[in-house]
């Protein structure tokens, strides 16, 4: 099984598109870094160096979500795609044994792009809340949990992305489906409507965040979501191995 | 035990009958060629046998197990298949470095087999920049991993040009020479595996048609043997005397049937008679093929011509 998983990350890091994936990631983790660092206290924006405006600062560690998402999706389409499936399933004809594989490696990923972004958000975070005047002693155990949830809902949705990934089997809509939900769809029922949002992933990785709502709906607590987030993680596992175990491969 | 035993292997895809209660055997050591007509079912049962494709009825058994029951697949049969290909932007090392990885092989593996079939020179390259042939030699690659006994091709010459289909021949016999694998390779065009298998299968429309040695086949399909000279007429006494049948095409020609050359060569020889040309006629062996398989595109032959298309106006 070990060397399964192995074969699977393998996969992921032998392409380009894993690194281009992080780079975006970490792209859009940095923006919101330096603008929040820039613009706060200015123009009645929070100020960072308050204990809120800290979990907000930190939190864009996780912004990058629908970019694990993309590389979960292309670890099952792609092998549609270029029909190395094939190849995956003589080697290991149990498939139920590379649908473990993947989702394991998914979250591996997912760790992977967490620890980056967090490293980043310490990275520019500490000095910014440095030259803002800020002590370090807000990174206190919210933020710790906050890293912790980043971590849980990357590798979450990279595991999303293989379950979507696995059902349309067809690359371009997998992306198109997953990133019209993460970035529409889902954030527009987690802000308009926080009693649905809440159990969506979205308001999930929202309350493991510990981050209050943007309009003051509220989020479950911290270890709601991130029961939640298993939850989720656990049914898109199920999807992901019961579409791709009994198919024909032709 | 054989090698590969397919039993009453039945699949259907919607209405399309693809594989319909098809039965054969492929002993150890022997190359075997799988042929039929495009849409025959060539490819549905061998992924079958492989374990990609979930038959609806029989079984396709390697070593006298089912695929999914092998342990290390990898190093018992290698499957170059039609429909499958390489991620672009992955290198041919990495390739095989990914599967090598799952199927618990050294990654040195990868290397080495791409020296066997010619690629070490493009090893660190990534397979988009590749040609249907390189491809074509990367899934062989692929396919001997783990050095497997038995090797299943489902129309490897694809693509290749003529140089790569002569240099595969070459391979498919070393194997089976040198190496002592089994080999089954399908094809739809009887010539590119003709010089190369010792047994045949036959399929059409799903459907088994012969199973024999290529002798067997080709015997069907002799013609005789054909004989000419100026003075050839002098010799049908001494054949007919010896038990063959002597036809005269054309004068100067006479086709022997139910005898050898060497019987007519001795006729001439005790006659002497001076000969222009003694051959054995065989059929086109591509016609044998397209007779037996009843394929459509075949020119016709001197049937009869159908009632209907002689009805003037008659629906057709
Ligand atoms: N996945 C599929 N869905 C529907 N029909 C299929 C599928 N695969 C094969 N077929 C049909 O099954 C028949 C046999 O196909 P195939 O096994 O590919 O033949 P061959 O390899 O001899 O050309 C054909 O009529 C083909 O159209
Ligand atoms: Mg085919």
């Amino acid at each position: 099984m070990i060397r399964l998983v192995k074969a699977e990350l393998q996969k992921v890091f032998t392409t380009r598109m894993v690194w281009g994936m992080l780079a975006l990631s970490l792209g859009f983790t940095a923006i919101g870094l330096v603008a929040l660092s820039l613009l706060s206290g200015m123009q009645g924006a929070p100020p960072i160096t308050d204990p809120d405006g800290v979990k907000n600062l930190f939190s864009q560690a996780g912004v990058g979500l629908v970019f694990a998402f993309v590389i979960g999706t292309l670890l099952i389409t792609g092998e549609y795609r270029f029909q190395t499936i094939t190849h995956t399933f003589l080697v290991t004809p149990r498939r139920q044994r590379v649908v473990a594989a993947k989702l394991v490696a998914c979250a591996g990923v997912g760790l992977f792009f967490g620890a980056a972004g967090i490293a980043l958000a310490f990275a520019v975070g500490v000095p910014a809340l440095l030259i803002k005047g800020g002590s370090l002693s807000l990174i206190d155990g919210d933020v710790v949990r906050l890293c912790a949830g980043v971590v849980a809902a990357m590798a979450l949705y990279t595991i999303l992305g293989l379950a979507l990934g696995s059902l349309l089997r067809n690359q371009v809509a997998a992306i198109v489906v997953g990133i019209g939900w993460v970035y529409v769809l889902e954030n527009l029922l987690v802000a308009l409507l926080p009693s649905v949002g809440k159990w969506l992933p979205g308001g999930a990785a929202q309350a493991v965040y510990g981050v209050s709502s943007p309009l003051g709906g509220d989020y479950l607590p911290a270890w709601g979501g991130a029961a939640l987030l298993v939850g989720y993680a656990l049914l898109f596992a199920v999807v992901a191995s019961a579409t791709t175990i009994r198919r024909d491969i032709t | 035990m054989a090698a590969i035993e397919i039993r009453n292997l039945s699949k259907s895809f919607g209405a399309v009958r693809a594989v319909d209660d098809v039965s054969f055997t492929v002993e150890a050591g022997t190359v075997t060629g799988f042929l039929g007509p495009n849409g025959a079912g060539k490819t549905t049962t061998l992924r079958s046998l492989l374990g990609l494709v979930t038959p609806d009825s029989g079984e396709a058994l390697i070593n006298g197990r089912g695929y999914t029951d092998l342990a290390a697949p990898l190093s018992e049969v290698g499957a170059v298949l039609e429909a499958t290909s390489f991620h672009p932007g992955r290198t041919a090392r990495n390739h095989l470095r990914v599967l090598c990885t799952a199927a618990g092989l050294p990654a040195a593996r990868a290397d080495q087999t791409l020296g066997q079939v010619g690629l070490a020179d493009v090893a660190g390259k990534r397979v988009a920049g590749f040609s249907l042939g390189m491809r074509q030699r990367l899934a062989l690659a692929t396919a001997l991993l783990g050095e497997p006994k038995i090797l299943i091709l489902d129309e490897p010459a694809n693509g290749l040009d003529p140089a790569g289909i002569q240099w595969l021949r070459g391979f498919l016999r070393f194997l089976a020479d040198d190496q002592g694998c089994t080999v089954l390779v399908s094809s739809h065009v009887l010539a590119e595996v003709e010089q190369t298998v010792d047994d045949v299968v036959i399929i059409a429309k799903g459907r088994l048609i012969r199973q024999g040695t290529l002798a067997e086949l080709t015997s069907n399909g002799d013609r005789g043997v054909r004989v000419s000279g100026p003075e050839v007429e002098r010799l049908r006494p001494r054949l007919e005397a010896a038990g063959a049948t002597v036809e005269c095409p054309e004068s100067g020609v006479l086709l022997v049937h139910g005898a050898q050359p060497e019987t007519v060569g001795q006729a001439a020889l005790d006659e002497l008679v001076v000969l222009s040309e003694l051959v054995r006629q065989r059929s086109d062996l591509e016609q044998v093929f397209l007779e037996l398989t009843g394929d459509p595109a075949a020119p016709p032959g001197p049937d009869p011509v159908p009632a209907l298309t002689e009805t003037p106006g008659g629906t057709s």
